[in-house]
């Protein structure tokens, strides 16, 4: 049973197709990048999994069910995501913003007469996330004070809160550093094997680092699956990468 | 049946009436994406200039060409002195001006109530429009049948003038990417101004229009205002088009619930607002989707 | 106040950072003391008219601190809480006066109505964000205050008077003494805004909190974004229509003019003067309001003109409220 699968899935926005008879199939605990160049539909794949768009026909299976299809219900199936543009919480504190994420699955969310500070389990698993992210240092700093690369971190530090099953990362190594990068690649190969990972990525070091198999989109459509060695091969990915007159070469 | 269309008829002048106004806020708001909150008192303020160059000149015509002329004014004023400088300075959020035209709204009502007081004035029917007219069985009134008129041909000559000409095209690729159309030569601020004032205008128009249907008093923008609005969200923020077919739908609402239903005649437009909530958050008649 | 300032500070000596914090604490300390001996001791100390001042300061903080949870706290900018006030008024004047219950029945029975009632509304509007729920929450207020005026239950728009003040015999005290009733309201006020400190800092509170800062990541995060939205209304709601049921027995009269939106528009007002960020905020922007209206009608007939061109400059240039402009005016000290 594969952990996520999603088959003959098509999106289309008005007159464009932006997903076109796309299947994939990504088995349990497997480290997948999905590259492409740019416009390949790699986000709008998130979008789809993650229940902010809905397929215009096909399906998107998460251990054999159907998607959730609300974002929220997503979440709460086992699937987190971190975004590719940041969206943090950005006039709260850094320890506040991965508070209230891990708050999301505690019974105590809903109570609205005690202060938030008395429920200590919720507080310490919000410390400890920040201690993988290597956080711990800025804690009391508003989100909105964060360098790029620190405002990335917590971006991936929020999605592992939910505690997920599969992790969809849209492009985190995007505008980082190289320390960063390096701490990242630490970060995913760091990640207990029993979370399958789907990283869209346009950084190869990070990709070839971490991912197992790698799928190739363009136009919406999968152009190629397979290892890194095979990628680098194939004519068809070099085509779609740097244009026509190059896959001869 | 004669009655059923005599109140078809009537939906219908509602409806083009409401459209007047329904247009030129979601005009406003599609291209700018300010919700004019004080656009009732442009209606205001174009049936109390009728009202006044209609009693100095004693003509309705030019109460009706003049009428419209002091919101233009005002709202390019506006537009280009108030809200285009506080949104540049990046302080102001879509929800900023929209409270600021709230605030306009009071100090509008307030000038008005200020200057007319709260007497009921009115503009005489011109001779040319009044009267009756025989059509299909029925003998309706000319006037209304002349809001009718107005109404379709401004909507016909909005749609034409947004889908099929240079400056819709370029109005709507100015809200698309502003910075790229004045790269491109065109003056988009004097542009966004006009259309402003352009909203701005058919409310005034609508004032002068109603004036001899209804009274002119200062507190007649706010009645019309809030159809306006139901109709606006019932049709699409944006939408143009939308706007035209859900003034329909509320005019007739009206219309019909007046005649067979006087009872609930205001809760009609409220349920059907509550109702399109419900169903269908985004308007009838949206078509783009909200992209997660 | 820009970010890099704001860091510089951040980054200045500790010993200096912590005398200017220990200082600011002080001085808040001070003012916070002063306040409530002031609160207590009001009537002893001055004419009436402070009094009947502060009690309609204290009602509209009440309306205010209501719309601040939907404004300030989940980031709802709604123009028709006027309509819970009104319903919270109505309400206990139905009760009392139509229904012949006492108030001990009316008042919980009346809360109960309205938040049943704003968990309706809420559901329907809250489909919405932006300026769009602007429109519909003003919408649905124009429904309420067309109801009032035409529905013969509610007396038209001559209102419904006679509304009793809480019977304190009991207590050995008269509720229509303005002095007594001064008190009464205090308590309610202060009980009011206890209650809206502690749900702000609640679990609940923070969720608030993560909707009005990106209504998306708390979706990714896993809340169910619109149940929170709607249980922030009807708390809301019901503290909108406590202010409503104070001033309807403040005045012993209700009438539709307590649901205009000019109402509403005040209490947005208030809050945007007040700032949105403190607990207190509401009742800072209320006192700044009640004041400046009280001022602007002794010289000008004209309010509500003088009204919105002061409504327009607020949003203008202080739309972080007088609070959050004093604050970073003071900071800025070298």
């Amino acid at each position: 049973m594969s952990a996520l699968e999603a088959r003959n899935l098509h999106k289309r926005f008005g007159g464009l197709e932006v997903i076109s008879n796309l299947n994939l199939t990504v088995p349990p605990g497997q480290r997948r990048a999905v590259i492409g160049p740019n416009g390949a539909g790699k986000t709008t794949f998130i979008n789809l999994v993650t229940g902010w768009l809905s397929p215009t026909s096909g399906n998107v299976l998460v251990d054999g069910h159907a998607v959730a299809g609300r974002p929220e219900k997503v979440t709460r199936s086992g699937i987190a995501r971190s975004f590719q543009r940041n969206m943090l919480l950005e006039d709260l504190t850094v320890v506040e913003n991965l508070r209230v994420a891990c708050q999301a699955f505690h019974p105590c969310r809903r109570v609205f007469w005690r202060s938030k500070r008395a429920f200590a389990t919720v507080i310490e698993k919000a410390e400890r996330a920040a201690e993988r992210m290597h956080l711990t240092d800025i804690l009391e700093v508003p989100a909105k004070h964060l360098s790029y690369g620190q405002k990335r971190q917590l971006e991936v530090a929020l999605a592992l809160c939910a505690e997920p099953k599969i992790l969809l990362m849209d492009e985190p190594a995007a505008g980082t550093s190289p320390q960063e990068r390096a701490r990242l690649i630490d970060l995913i190969n760091g990640l207990p094997r029993d979370i399958t990972i789907l990283l869209v990525e346009h950084d190869m070091d990070v990709v070839f680092a971490t991912c197992d198999l790698i799928t190739v989109l363009s136009y919406g459509k999968v152009l190629a699956t397979g290892t890194r060695r095979e990628i680098q091969d194939d004519p068809t990915v070099m085509e779609a990468y740097l244009g026509h007159r190059h896959a001869g070469d | 049946m004669q009655v059923f269309l005599t109140q078809i008829l009537n939906g219908l002048q509602l409806s083009m009436l409401v459209y007047l106004l329904a247009a030129g806020l979601t005009l406003i708001f599609g291209l700018m994406n300010i919700l004019n909150l004080a656009h009732g008192a442009f209606f205001t303020l174009g049936a109390y200039c009728g009202v006044v160059v209609g009693s100095l000149t004693g003509s309705f015509w030019l109460a009706l060409l003049v009428g419209p002329l002091l919101p233009f004014l005002v709202g390019v004023g506006l537009q280009s002195m108030v809200l285009q400088p506080l949104a540049e300075r990046g302080r102001s959020t879509h929800l900023d001006l929209a409270l600021l035209t709230f605030g306009l709204l009071f100090a509008t009502a307030g000038a008005v109530e200020w200057l007319f007081g709260s007497a009921f004035l009115s503009i005489p029917t011109p001779v040319a429009l009044s009267g009756h007219v025989n059509l299909l069985g029925i003998s309706y009134p000319v006037y209304r049948l002349f809001i009718i008129g107005v109404g379709l041909a401004v909507a016909v000559g909005l749609t034409f003038v947004f889908d099929r000409t240079l400056l819709g095209a370029t109005l709507r690729a100015g809200v698309d990417n502003r910075a790229m159309v004045t790269a491109l030569g065109v003056n988009i601020n004097a542009l966004f101004a006009i259309v402003f004032g352009l909203g701005a205008a058919l409310a005034g128009l609508a004032g002068v229009i109603a004036a001899p249907l209804t009274s002119v008093y200062s507190q007649m923008g706010i009645t019309i205002v809030v159809e306006t609005f139901v109709v606006v969200v019932v049709g699409g923020l944006g939408n143009l088009r939308g706007s035209f077919y859900a003034s329909l739908i509320v005019g007739m609402t009206n219309a019909m619930s007046q005649a067979y239903l006087p009872e609930v005649e205001m809760f009609a437009i409220y349920a059907l607002l509550i109702g399109v909530m419900i169903v269908r958050p985004q308007g009838l008649f949206r078509n783009v989707e909200r992209v997660g | 106040m820009s970010d890099e300032v704001t860091i510089a500070r951040t980054s200045t000596t500790t010993r200096e950072a912590i005398t200017l914090a220990t200082e600011v604490r002080r001085a808040t300390l001070v003012l916070a003391a002063s306040a409530i001996v002031g609160a207590l001791a009001l009537p002893w100390l001055s004419a009436s008219y402070a009094t009947t001042l502060a009690i309609e300061i204290m009602i509209a903080g009440i309306f205010a601190s209501g719309i601040n949870l939907l404004v300030g706290a989940t980031g709802l900018v709604s123009l028709g809480q006027g309509m819970f006030l009104g319903l919270g008024g109505y309400g206990i004047g139905i009760g009392t006066t139509v229904l012949g219950l006492p108030l001990w029945l009316s008042v919980p029975g009346t809360l109960v109505v309205v938040a049943i009632m704003a968990a309706g509304i809420g559901a329907v509007c809250t489909r919405t964000r932006g300026v769009e729920f602007l429109l519909i929450t003003l919408a649905f207020s124009q429904m309420f205050f067309g109801s009032a005026i035409k529905l013969r239950l509610t007396n038209g728009s001559d209102g419904m008077s006679g509304i009793p003040r809480p019977d304190l015999t009991f207590l050995g005290l008269n509720g229509d003494n303005p002095v007594v009733f001064y008190y009464y309201v205090l308590v309610v006020t202060v009980v009011a805004v206890a209650a809206m400190w502690r749900i702000v800092e609640s679990p609940f509170g923070s969720v608030l909190a993560a909707i009005r800062e990106s209504e998306r990541r708390a979706s990714a995060m896993g809340y169910a974004v619109s149940s929170y939205k709607v249980g922030a209304f009807i708390i809301a709601a019901v503290t909108c229509a406590v202010a409503g049921i104070l001033q309807s027995q403040y005045t012993y009269f209700i009438n539709p003019d307590s649901m205009s939106w000019q109402l509403s528009g005040e209490g947005v007002l208030m809050v945007i003067i007040g700032g949105t960020t403190t607990v207190v905020g509401p009742l800072v922007g209320a006192a700044v309001f009640v004041l400046a209206k009280q001022g602007l009608s002794i010289l000008t007939t004209e309010y509500m003109m003088f009204f919105g061109i002061f409504f327009m400059l607020v949003v203008a240039f202080f739309r972080n409220g007088v609070v959050e402009a004093l604050k970073s005016a003071l900071w800025s000290k070298p």
